[in-house]
């Protein structure tokens, strides 16, 4: 017997939905992102108004994108939502000590080159990966 | 935290599909319940404890007791 047929339903709805919300506004935002690299140099010849409008719009499609990983995560059921928090943590507190550390290295002269935000936002995105799949090992 | 849902499910021959849409959760979130590897939150002890007509002691007991 089935206990209950629509409540399964509604979860498995709840995430498709908040995976295609999510997606969608990521996706608007690393777009605006380009537009915003690329667009004063190839397409308005740096204007400070569309610099200006460039820059607002990638922050609003980054609020709304941000806001939408909050409801991806509410969506979750709570082991879900715990194996996403712990990445989270992990990712962000690797973030700031390997950021703040990184940063120096040029300033004691032990890198010649400039820290670039891209390594790090790698750095943490590959932490990330790995504590998302070292945690659905661990509950499985 | 140890719990009786696996017996509970085989005793009304559930699956555990059929009890996360009963508990509205994931059925890897039920296997882990099962194993032990995760315990439950408050609210979805209770719901369990519902869903089995039982208290919630009758359901989970505390493994470090």
């Amino acid at each position: 017997m089935n206990p209950s047929s629509s409540k399964q339903e509604s979860l498995k709805q709840r995430t498709q939905r908040s995976t295609k919300t999510l997606f969608i506004w990521t996706f608007s935002w690393v777009a605006s992102l380009a537009v915003l690299s690329f667009g004063p140099k190839f397409i308005w010849d740096f204007n400070m108004i569309f610099s200006a409008m460039a820059i607002l719009g990638n922050l609003v499609l980054g609020y709304k994108m941000i806001m939408a990983n909050k409801e991806h995560l509410l969506a979750m059921d709570e082991m879900h939502q715990r194996i996403q928090l712990e990445a989270m943590g992990i990712s962000l507190g690797v973030g700031l000590v390997i950021g703040t550390s990184y940063e120096t290295l040029e300033d004691i002269r032990v890198i010649s080159y400039e820290p670039e935000i891209s390594h790090l936002i790698m750095v943490m995105a590959v932490v990330y990966m790995i504590r998302i799949i070292l945690g659905y090992r661990k509950y499985a | 935290m140890k719990n009786r849902l696996k017996v509970l499910r085989a005793e009304r021959d559930w699956t555990q599909a059929d009890l996360a849409d009963a508990l509205d959760v994931s059925r890897q979130t039920i296997n882990a319940i099962e194993k032990g590897k995760f315990d439950p939150s408050l609210p979805l002890a209770f719901k369990a404890a519902r869903l089995f007509h039982m208290a919630i002691e009758d359901i989970f007991q505390d493994g470090g007791v």
